[in-house]
């Protein structure tokens, strides 16, 4: 990977210090968002026109079409820069029709949304634990049930607001959770990117 | 033997209804718990609680009957009507409310689901049972004639019912689970890996990256680990211009204040930055609710 080997270098290597230090002045939030005019008056109440979330429909190339929960339609633009989420930072092959996503990005003038960020199939759900299985959790989501899968060496674990392990060994039943994961398009099942428990 | 079995209904279907109806009457969440049911949808949002109450009354009277002497066959009747009134408003909860509590036992919600129509089909076949044959033979003269079969059914049916009530599966349910749980380990085998999710909340709190943030465009991109470092990629926008930014992280060790930072221009293979502390803040660019004077004698504590 000739690329990684670039970017280790540039972080890593030789003399530490600030190059082009006299730059940093432009770092400030006020100037990073006035010079891309991000400051673009939105009415309030108004959609945001950044943001885009529902089902992916097709895939063409590197275009994206969604059906928006609301029933608009988008049309999202993928680039090199774009980050892909899809339990872990994934790419774009990964991406299928069928999938429900949230994109943000900058709209352009004939109404793409270039994406900056897309995230698939992500659902944020806080459950009780039901019961323990083998490798998965049967959460009880107000009232439905939703079988979340650990994947072992992905899926991670937050206790009391402790950094992430990958033991998942201290969830237990009849505890209140929260999981971020991967959703199963159509079905009732997840698996966990990360789980937050008090222990 | 049937008619014994059938003589002890009434002190089953007392006892449920002892239970249920004291803990309308008497639980410090009964008024909370009339709410979370389909009575209000019933009766109207006002008179819920009065009708949650007014049952829980109902349910008394029934089963002080029921367990009082003397045995008339009234008594499981009105146990039977109570039932069958029961399960239909279960059903109307099912059908119209849902996400309702089902408001049998009190205290604890818990949904309508199969388990509560079972435990009030139970109910209703011992009410028809009693009925229809030993309606009016009280339930202490047929516990004297055959005590042993009498308490064996009645541990067995309260068993039944209890273990109908999703009410009480703190009780044994969940510790059983636990208990299993904790002799099985279903969820071990996760391994010591250091997740993804670990180092990203160790570069989110680095002074590099509280500095860096706003120049970001993405969300992380890409990632990998070479030694000790776990390297993290974002886009990112850079004088203007699309550029990469690439934060090198200690992978094994909580050191936020060593994080380390290039923002890259890719195509004109150009490093723009590197940071590998966070850089000096000027003090007259600090907003002004920053303290900076020195804290007055007669708030120091210590």
């Amino acid at each position: 990977m000739d690329r990684r080997k670039l970017l280790t270098s540039a972080v890593l290597g030789g003399a530490a210090g600030i190059v082009g230090a006299t730059a940093l002045g432009s770092l400030s939030p006020e100037d990073v968002f006035a010079a891309e005019g991000a400051s673009a008056k939105i009415k309030p109440g108004d959609p945001d026109p950044n943001f885009v979330e529902g089902r992916i429909t097709g895939i063409t190339d590197t275009v994206l079409f969604v059906t928006s929960s609301d029933g608009s339609l988008h049309s999202i633009r993928v680039t090199n820069g774009t980050s892909i989420w899809k339990l872990n930072p994934t790419t774009f092959d990964e991406v299928k029709v069928g999938d429900g996503l949230y994109a943000r990005g900058l709209r352009l003038a004939d109404g793409t949304l270039a994406a900056d960020s897309l995230w698939v199939n992500i659902v944020n759900l806080n459950a009780h634990v039901d019961s323990i299985g083998k490798g998965s959790l049967n959460l009880d989501h107000h009232g439905q049930r939703v079988v979340a899968h650990v994947e072992n060496g992905r899926s991670a674990a937050v206790y009391n607001n402790t950094p992430a392990v990958s033991d998942m060994s201290m969830l237990e039943a009849g505890k209140h959770v929260k999981v971020i994961g991967a959703w199963h398009p159509d079905t009732n099942e997840i698996t966990i990117s990360t789980v937050y428990a008090a222990v | 033997m049937l008619h014994t079995i059938a003589a002890l209904q009434p002190l089953l279907i007392g006892g449920v209804l002892l239970w249920s109806g004291s803990l309308k009457l008497f639980s410090r969440f009964a008024a909370a718990e009339a709410r979370r049911t389909a009575l209000p949808g019933l009766v109207g949002e006002n008179r819920a609680v009065g009708a949650y109450k007014a049952l829980g009354v109902l349910e008394l009277l029934i089963a002080a009957a029921l367990i009082a002497p003397p045995p008339l066959w009234i008594e499981p009747a009105a146990g039977a009507a109570l039932s069958a009134g029961f399960l239909g408003y279960l059903a109307y909860a099912k059908v119209a409310a849902p996400t309702s509590s089902c408001g049998c036992m009190g205290a604890q919600p818990s949904r309508v689901g199969r388990r509560a129509f079972a435990r009030a089909g139970v109910l209703l076949a011992a009410s028809a049972a009693a009925l229809a044959w030993a309606p009016s033979t009280a339930w202490y003269t047929s516990a004297a004639d055959a005590p042993v079969v009498f308490a064996a059914v009645l541990a067995a049916e309260a068993l039944l019912v209890a273990g109908f009530s999703s009410e009480l599966d703190h009780r044994w349910l969940l510790p059983l689970r636990r208990l299993h749980n904790r002799l099985t380990h279903p969820l071990a085998g996760g391994g010591f890996e250091i997740p993804l999710d670990s180092t990203v909340t160790q570069l989110i709190r680095s002074g590099v990256y509280r500095h860096t943030a706003a120049a970001l465009h993405s969300d992380l991109g890409e990632h990998w680990d070479e030694g000790e470092w776990r390297f993290l990629v974002y886009s990112a926008r850079w004088d203007g211009r699309p550029a990469t930014a690439v934060y090198a992280v200690p992978r094994l060790r909580y050191a936020p204040d060593d994080v380390r930072l290039a923002i890259v221009d890719e195509e004109r293979g150009e490093t723009l930055l590197t940071l590998d502390s966070p850089p000096e803040e000027a003090t007259e660019a600090r907003p002004e609710w920053v303290l900076t004077t020195t804290v007055p004698e007669h708030v120091r504590t210590a």
